[in-house]
């Protein structure tokens, strides 16, 4: 292995990368913008779900209990209907995605001790969003119903209403949220992003790039040289792993800069497990490019081995944690997994090499057994 | 006058010809490449069915106890944190032990029970109970700290209510709210009637766009469109053909998943009018190929066809509507997704398939839909007939 010729080979690379004015742009711009538009509009909050009533009491109390509902920045109140009948139409429209009904007589049951049921119906299309909603209408119902047991206990037993209300809720909560006191999504979205866009660009970019030669034809250019095959690998792909640094680079800046992303782990250390990261994911393309002769098959492999895996596997969307064995032995297979715990824990929780080496170990791994198998897979002298 | 009407027939008759056999010829090029072929089969099947066993849900959240109280009452709290929600993980001698966890990713929750725990509560005074969440995910922090402070709720609920010796019979008789929700369409809250349509959602999407630009990009890289240009062949009859051929492998495609994976293994109900849903299917296929169309004209060779389309499909993905709710969208995002063909096709696919809802319901989102495929259709069009005319 020469190494003049390596740098011929990247200078040659890098030539041809930076003529192709518009790729040369849209490999810096796609990136950014990836990263702009989702940090700005990827909001996964389930929030001002919107809702309608059935009153059927129309009574202070209920006006009170519903104004829980309506007072909630997670309920978006759109109106009153008149009965059970005029929801579905609304929820098959997807107008509202919640309604409440209040059975008559909810007043004088609730005062003179008896219990009383409340309906309401969720729309089930969306299931994480269902049952975050499920989720809001039950805490909402324990807060009402803490303080009307509390005033039951008062009058039963005739103790003055804070011992009372002491006496209904006897054990509180204290949450404490570690790492993101204030849950602020943008904060958890921004680095994780940084993972989602430095899996699809790098196999992109490095796919075509070396389709590209055989379907030209060009390639026979190589094969005809006295280049071996290892200079070859890493000549043309030192370029598309120094491009991809170089948007790790500035996405890193635009999480911490721009989306305000606490960086609170070691830089050095983050800066070297992303190379490797990115070394994998070049060499995700670089794999996929020696299956296939054509570049637009290059394109749909890509998609298949990126986009796929990183919306389903990465954790972006889908917690890990709470697949089945498949599903996490599938999330294992990808690196996507095991950078999005580095850059969580580099900025979110402050942890580094001692307690992320298994991660990059794993990605290190990774590299190496896509570098190597591509290494044995391109002959110079192809079969056809 | 009789001639002249036998000559546009034959004229039209023609014109036809010529698209067919331009169709036949796309087709039968696609089939070629084994590759593709395979890469398609695959996105179809196998990925619609690995999209059916991953849930967006907090399921089997690992918690940690701090139990510095050991009695029977504090057992029983931490029972309560069971599947599918968490998972006890086991028990931390000190709050450092349950860091550490949390550090690692070990664990998601760490429950710390005071001292004194069950003697408090049986005297009446209050308990604090802390719960520590892991909130580097939002999403999990936020499910499991919510799902906690319900089960901790419903405990002290338990509790005060044994204290007063209502027992479950004369519950009836206690002034409370009863929680009855009932949720439509889906009613076991399957991620498997959900995730799968999706992800169909996005590999008609993909392909809609990816596939046509290909086809046309292809033709320009390897020069093969100066042939075509030079035949009597006019640009629509160009690139009509593609649009044509790749709509009938999306719709092939979505035939096999829908009948096979969707309804066949994992009993996703469909609902509405299948005539109604393939109808709609092919017409956001030619809407999204008008984008692809519009990125071929763009770009000189594939590299950059694929860059371009990325850079077009993955914030329609993100934005359709099925990851994130259009309702807790920033205000311009909110309207800017209204311009996103996938966002009305979302609608209606799960309309259709999973709320039966007909035309009746459904006019405003096609109505959307077509009014984006003119627009959009149109513009590919135009910009290649000015680039090739």
């Amino acid at each position: 292995m020469k190494v003049p010729r390596i740098i011929a080979l990247a200078r040659k690379e890098w030539r041809e990368i930076l003529r192709d004015r518009l790729f040369f742009t849209l490999a810096f711009v796609v990136p950014a913008s990836l990263m702009l538009i989702f940090g700005y509009g990827l909001t996964l909050d389930v929030e001002h779900i919107p809702f309608a009533v059935v009153d059927h009491d129309k009574s202070a109390m209920s006006r009170d209990y519903l104004h829980r509902y309506i007072d909630s920045r997670y309920f978006d109140y759109q109106g009153d209907v008149a009965s059970e009948r005029e929801i579905e139409p609304l929820l098959a429209d997807s107008r509202i995605r919640l309604a409440i009904v209040i059975p008559p007589r909810f007043q004088e049951n609730l005062i003179s001790g008896r219990a009383v049921a409340v309906q309401t119906l969720i729309d089930g299309t969306f299931p994480f969003r269902s049952s975050s909603s499920k989720g809001y209408v039950v805490a909402i119902n324990a807060a009402f119903n803490g303080e009307l047991l509390g005033n039951y206990i008062s009058r039963r037993l005739g103790v003055p209403a804070q011992t009372a209300k002491a006496l209904a809720q006897p054990v509180a909560v204290q949450l404490r949220y570690l790492y993101n006191q204030e849950v602020k999504s943008v904060w958890t979205i921004a680095p994780v992003l940084m993972m989602f866009v430095l899996m699809i660009t790098p196999p992109f970019l490095t796919a075509l790039g070396v389709v590209r030669e055989k379907e030209n034809g060009s390639i026979y250019n190589i094969y005809a040289s006295t280049v071996t095959r290892g200079e070859f690998l890493i000549g043309k792909l030192t370029p598309y792993v120094g491009i991809s640094v170089i948007n790790f680079l500035a996405l890193w800046l635009m999480a911490a800069g721009l989306f305000g992303a606490p960086f609170k782990g070691n830089p050095l250390f983050f800066f070297l497990a992303s190379v490797i990261y990115v070394t994998c994911t070049t060499g995700i393309g670089l794999l996929v490019s020696l299956f296939v002769r054509t570049q637009v098959a290059a394109m749909m492999l890509t998609v298949i081995v990126t986009i796929v895996p990183s919306v389903l596997y990465s954790g972006l969307l889908v917690p890990i944690a709470s697949m089945d064995p498949a599903g996490q032995f599938e999330a294992h297979l990808f690196p996507a997994m095991y950078y999005a715990d580095i850059v969580l824990g580099s900025f979110l929780k402050g942890i580094g090499l001692e307690q992320l080496w298994g991660k990059v170990l794993a990605l290190l791994i990774y590299a190496v057994v896509l570098w190597t198998a591509s290494f044995l897979m391109f002959h110079k002298r192809p079969k056809s | 006058m009789n001639v002249r009407s036998e000559e546009s027939r034959a004229r039209l008759q023609l014109w036809w010809t010529r698209l067919a056999t331009m169709t036949v010829k796309e087709l039968i090029q696609f089939g070629r490449d084994t590759l593709l072929l395979l890469a398609i089969v695959y996105l179809f099947v196998f990925d619609t069915y690995m999209a059916g066993n991953v849930s967006m849900q907090l399921n089997h959240a690992v918690v940690v106890v701090h139990d510095a109280d050991h009695s029977a009452a504090s057992r029983e709290l931490v029972y309560r944190f069971r599947p599918p929600y968490f998972k006890l993980g086991g028990e931390v001698l000190d709050n450092r032990e349950g860091q550490r966890l949390l550090d690692r990713g070990q664990a998601l929750v760490v429950l710390d029970i005071p001292p004194d725990f069950e003697h408090d509560i049986r005297k009446g005074k209050p308990v604090d109970v802390q719960v520590q969440v892991d909130a580097s995910n939002t999403v999990l922090g936020f499910l499991a700290s919510s799902y906690a402070a319900q089960i901790i709720g419903q405990y002290g609920f338990d509790q005060a209510l044994a204290r007063l010796g209502v027992t479950e019979r004369s519950m009836q008789n206690v002034p409370m709210i009863r929680d009855e929700h009932r949720v439509w369409y889906n009613p076991n809250q399957k991620d498997a009637w959900f995730m799968p349509i999706a992800e169909l959602l996005t590999v008609i999407t993909i392909m809609a766009i990816m596939l046509p630009a290909a086809a046309a990009v292809r033709e320009k890289e390897r020069g093969t469109i100066e042939q075509l240009l030079v035949s009597p062949l006019t640009p629509i009859q160009i690139l009509l053909p593609k649009v044509i051929a790749m709509t009938l492998v999306i719709l092939l495609g979505t035939a096999v998943s829908l009948f096979f994976v969707l309804h066949g293994i994992f009993d996703v109900p469909m609902k509405g009018s299948l005539a109604l849903f393939f109808a709609v299917t092919t017409l956001y296929t030619f809407t999204t190929a008008g984008l692809g169309l519009y990125i071929a004209t763009l770009s000189r060779n594939l590299a950059q066809a694929a860059l371009l389309a990325i850079l077009i499909l993955m914030p329609m993905i993100f934005l359709s509507g099925a990851w994130t709710p259009p309702e807790a969208m920033p205000a311009g995002m909110r309207e800017a997704m209204l311009l996103s063909p996938l966002y009305h096709f979302i609608e209606m696919g799960y309309g259709i398939l999973l709320k039966g809802a007909g035309l009746d319901v459904l006019w405003d989102s096609l109505l959307g839909l077509a009014l984006l495929g003119i627009v959009i259709f149109g513009f590919g069009v135009w910009r290649f007939k000015r680039q090739f005319g």
